[in-house]
């Protein structure tokens, strides 16, 4: 289905937000010392749609909280009483304004963990009912690669609508259904394009690939590096990792959690939090035996996780090139890097 | 996510200590429509879990067959086990949800010579297998249980498997490693006693393995000079596992997952796997 391309000039642009913010939950980045969160926001004037870096941690949290509890329970001489649930937060509708691309696709890309087999239905709730406006990135940063991965920039639908900069305007694209549907009560202030539309978004976005930094023929690293679970260049690349999980935080498509107990005298809660494959704990079993002791073997898992079994198994790419590891790894190991240099270490 | 990984209380109903480091554990729903909704095949597992310690996995070590009631053989070996040992008696009230996991193969085996080999605590994902096909026994052909551990004492499930021996039908062959006072059955690792006291008709056996994972490797190989096809050898693989949705990648082996695609994997498809362990 194709939807439609839009011209809103900057000010009208600026009241829809407005208007948006007004009427719904809105999540935005916000700048704070110069890095950029995702919050709540009451006023356009709090935040920054068109936030020149990525936010430090990905869109993420609003879909698949830091921690989020299972239960809550409590213990008395007659047994173990699980509370119920108060009320159920994933309903609220949601907007989360200024998501770059690489983020939405991310989201994108954990549906289909979230899909299969087992339904997850708090992560498909939540997605349900966010609507998500993304903003063509200016200029990428130097850690960014979302170009040169299996996904096209111009024709997903990973986000609902995406705002383009066209000299004193905007473009404005509806990409999905949702989208459209959310768009509705504003179309007096939107002009519908035609066949020019397309031709300016492609001009656009070709502006933006060739302003890129990093670059990889994807289909070759990915072919290389299925045989890659013997190469040497794993141990070459960890050897300066310090495990502290920072990449795996900040990443918006890690989904591994953990489930912990925490309980003071009679009361408790049972939560799930994020883990990460980095952590030599991960896979530690009782009775001592552990398939990932050594620095190399978790990497290996981390890359080839990223870049080949994920593809394998559900036929996308985990890594979308937000390159936001990257940017928060103390000791500056890009997976970039990685995955080519083991691809390349024949 | 988090309505799936919100657990049903259990009572325990039985404790037996097994070993001096393994108890069995007999639980029951609280609730009992849920206890007579309860069903899973062998091979299946559930995550166990102390309210305020946390889960750990385990596998049924009964088979539905036996209704009523589900059993878990727990070897005390990390933090939480520790807490089931020293926490847990009869009455109290522990969380269970599953079952989880795939199981083994019970319908293709049929018509099959059955040959199982367990080390340790290995017997306990075994005796669902083991109770099952004893109760359907007209539909599967010979039985041969062998079973070993590092010594007499270390053996679970004494008393059932005295009542094996009993049966005509079913061939028990015992182990310890090292020759102890009174021990009149053989004496040597599991692969050993296999080579020399086992001769399976290898065009009609399935083998169904589970044991400590030097044990396996072992008898894998023995298995192999036998002249043992690798999909007729079955086992079950241990992984760490939380979630056992398949959703909280911790069990992830290459692109399988342990916790949905296993834990009962063939020699055959384990070869596929990438070299983790």
């Amino acid at each position: 289905m194709a939807f439609s391309i839009f011209h809103i000039s900057n000010d009208e642009l600026h009241k829809l937000y407005e208007d948006i913010i007004k009427n719904n939950e809105t999540y935005a980045p916000v700048e704070h010392s110069g890095d950029y969160k995702f919050k709540k926001v009451n006023s356009l004037k709090e935040c920054n749609t068109d936030a020149p870096i990525k936010t430090t941690a990905s869109v993420k949290p609003l879909f698949f909280p830091q921690t989020s509890a299972i239960m809550h329970y409590s213990e008395d001489a007659k047994g173990i009483k699980i509370d119920d649930p108060k009320e159920d937060v994933l309903t609220h509708k949601k907007v989360i304004l200024g998501v770059k691309h690489c983020d939405a696709r991310g989201m994108q890309v954990l549906d289909s963990v979230a899909k299969w087999d087992w339904q997850d239905e708090d992560w498909i709730k939540r997605r349900e009912n966010t609507v998500i406006f993304s903003t063509l990135c200016v200029t990428p940063e130097n850690t960014c690669f979302c170009t040169s991965l299996d996904y096209d920039v111009k024709t997903t639908d990973a986000y609902d609508v995406l705002v383009v900069n066209d000299g004193q305007k905007k473009l404005l694209k509806v990409c999905t259904e949702k989208g459209e549907q959310f768009l509705e009560p504003y179309t007096g202030v939107l002009t519908k394009l035609n066949g020019e539309g397309d031709a300016k978004l492609k001009a656009e976005f070709t502006k933006f690939k060739n302003a890129f930094h990093l670059k990889m023929d994807y289909k070759e690293v990915n072919a290389k590096l299925q045989g890659a679970f013997e190469n040497d260049g794993w141990d070459f690349e960890s050897a300066r990792c310090v495990s502290c999980s920072a990449c795996a935080f900040v990443c918006p498509t890690c989904h591994c959690f953990k489930i912990s107990d925490e309980k003071v005298r009679d009361k408790g809660v049972r939560y799930k939090s994020y883990d990460s494959c980095n952590q030599k704990y991960f896979t530690l079993m009782a009775g001592g035996h552990n398939p990932r002791t050594q620095k190399y073997r978790r990497w290996r898992q981390r890359g080839m996780h990223k870049f080949v079994y994920y593809k394998e198994r559900f036929g996308v790419n985990l890594c979308v090139g937000c390159g936001r590891c990257t940017v928060k790894c103390p000791v500056n190991i890009s997976i970039f890097e990685v995955v080519n240099n083991v691809a390349n270490n024949i | 996510m988090e309505v799936l990984l919100k657990p049903e209380i259990c009572t325990i109903q039985e404790v037996i200590q097994e070993t001096p480091d393994v108890k069995t554990f007999r639980l029951k729903f609280k609730d009992d429509s849920i206890m007579d909704k309860f069903t899973w095949n062998p091979g299946q597992f559930v995550e166990f879990s102390i309210i305020g310690s946390g889960e750990c996995t385990f596998c049924i070590a009964s088979s539905s067959t036996r209704k009523g009631t589900f059993d878990c053989s727990i070897k005390k070996a990390g933090l939480i086990t520790a807490d089931i040992h020293n926490l847990l008696d009869v009455g109290s009230e522990i969380g269970i949800r599953g079952p989880y996991g795939n199981w083994f193969p019970f319908e293709e085996i049929k018509g099959q010579n059955l040959l199982y080999i367990g080390g340790g605590i290995g017997l306990a994902p075994l005796r669902s297998l083991i109770q099952y096909t004893l109760d359907n026994r007209k539909d599967y052909k010979d039985i041969t249980i062998l079973y070993g551990a590092r010594t007499s004492a270390d053996m679970v499930y004494k008393k059932e498997i005295e009542e094996w021996k009993k049966m005509e039908d079913v061939n028990v062959i015992l182990t310890i490693d090292k020759q102890e006072d009174l021990w009149f059955d053989n004496v040597g690792v599991v692969p050993k006693i296999l080579e020399e006291k086992v001769h399976p008709d290898l065009s009609c056996t399935k083998v169904i393995t589970c044991g400590p994972p030097i044990m396996i490797k072992y008898t894998l190989m023995s298995l192999d000079k036998m002249g043992f096809a690798p999909k007729d050898v079955i086992t079950t693989l241990e992984m760490r596992m939380q979630c056992g949705l398949g959703k909280c990648g911790r069990c992830n082996i290459g692109s399988t997952y342990v916790c949905k695609d296993g834990p009962v994997f063939t020699y055959e498809q384990m070869k596929k796997l990438p070299d983790e362990f």
